[in-house]
């Protein structure tokens, strides 16, 4: 097994999701992880958040995670061989109001890795720019729509159950071109 | 009302005081229902973490408010909105009818 300072960030979600899952603990990575592993690194992120499908008691996560060298530093689970930090933020699994229905997995030499699809990431990071106009967010689905497929017009549907269609409608050309550039390249 | 489900007569109290006004710190939350300060911070703590309350920093206070990315919001919102139906009508006053258009400094009442 690769030592956790060589791992990349892919390589590490995948050998602590592994983990887990051999504990019993279904947990998902979300967040601006999963745009990094979609992007290829093209947007670096250090924060693993994984959201638990059915929760655990933090006290049993903390028991789980010190088998591989993580422990809790403040709200976060640190080690000392890598700059990535671990993230348990309160489920449930969820993208603005809906439930994610479809989870991806992608498999990695340190373990099978289970995260949200790429169109739920882009769900996600929309769902930053819709209530918190975080335009870094938008960036960040968009670099997503360039390099994976996504369905666009899921997200329109979802748009519209979070009462942001006018906001799509702005956007939407965007991720119109984000796909022909994947198209070309 | 809520305290037998929430566990918390101050968890209850900030979800109102919020789901109302939209913002608020905790010294404010604390004087508008009487109470102890420390007891609202620590709940005000525990929401946030649950992904209920989101916080920003406005100067040098940590103002909270309904997390519009909680999943439940709209079930929550619901719940209170029924919950102040059940409130004493000057209490209710007291809680929504509150200025919130801007005021130009020095400006007589």
């Amino acid at each position: 097994m690769k030592a956790v300072n060589k791992m990349s960030l892919g390589e590490l979600a995948a050998f602590v999701c592994a983990h887990l899952r051999k504990h019993g603990i279904a947990a998902v990575l979300s967040g601006g992880a999963c745009v990094s592993i979609y992007t290829d690194n093209r947007y670096q992120s250090f924060d693993l958040d994984f959201i638990e499908n059915i929760p655990t008691s933090r006290k049993r996560i903390k028991h789980v995670l010190v088998e591989i060298g993580f422990v809790e530093k403040d709200r976060y689970f640190v080690h000392p061989a890598t700059d990535f930090f671990l993230d348990f933020p309160a489920g449930p699994l969820a993208v603005g109001s809906e439930p994610v229905r479809e989870i991806q997995e992608i498999a990695f030499p340190t373990g099978r890795l289970a995260l949200l699809s790429p169109t739920d990431c882009v769900k996600d990071r929309l769902a930053a720019y819709y209530h918190w106009n975080d335009r870094q967010c938008l960036a960040q689905a968009l670099l997503v729509a360039e390099m994976k497929e996504i369905d666009l017009k899921e997200i329109q549907r979802w748009s519209s159950k979070e009462n942001k269609s006018t906001e799509f409608q702005f956007i939407r050309e965007e991720f119109v071109k984000a796909s022909r550039k994947r198209h070309r390249s | 009302m809520l305290e037998p489900i929430l566990g918390s007569r101050n968890k209850e109290r900030i979800l109102l005081y919020l789901h109302v006004r939209k913002e608020g710190y905790a010294r404010e939350i604390s004087r508008f229902f009487k109470t102890d300060l420390a007891p609202i911070q620590k709940q005000l703590e525990r929401l946030e973490n649950g992904g209920v309350l989101y916080s920003r920093n406005a100067g040098r206070t940590r103002l909270f408010g309904l997390n519009p990315r909680y999943p439940f919001l709209g079930e929550l919102r619901t719940l209170l909105d029924r919950v102040l139906t059940f409130f004493p009508p000057d209490e209710r006053d007291r809680l929504v009818k509150v200025r919130t258009r801007p005021r130009r400094k020095g400006k007589p009442l």
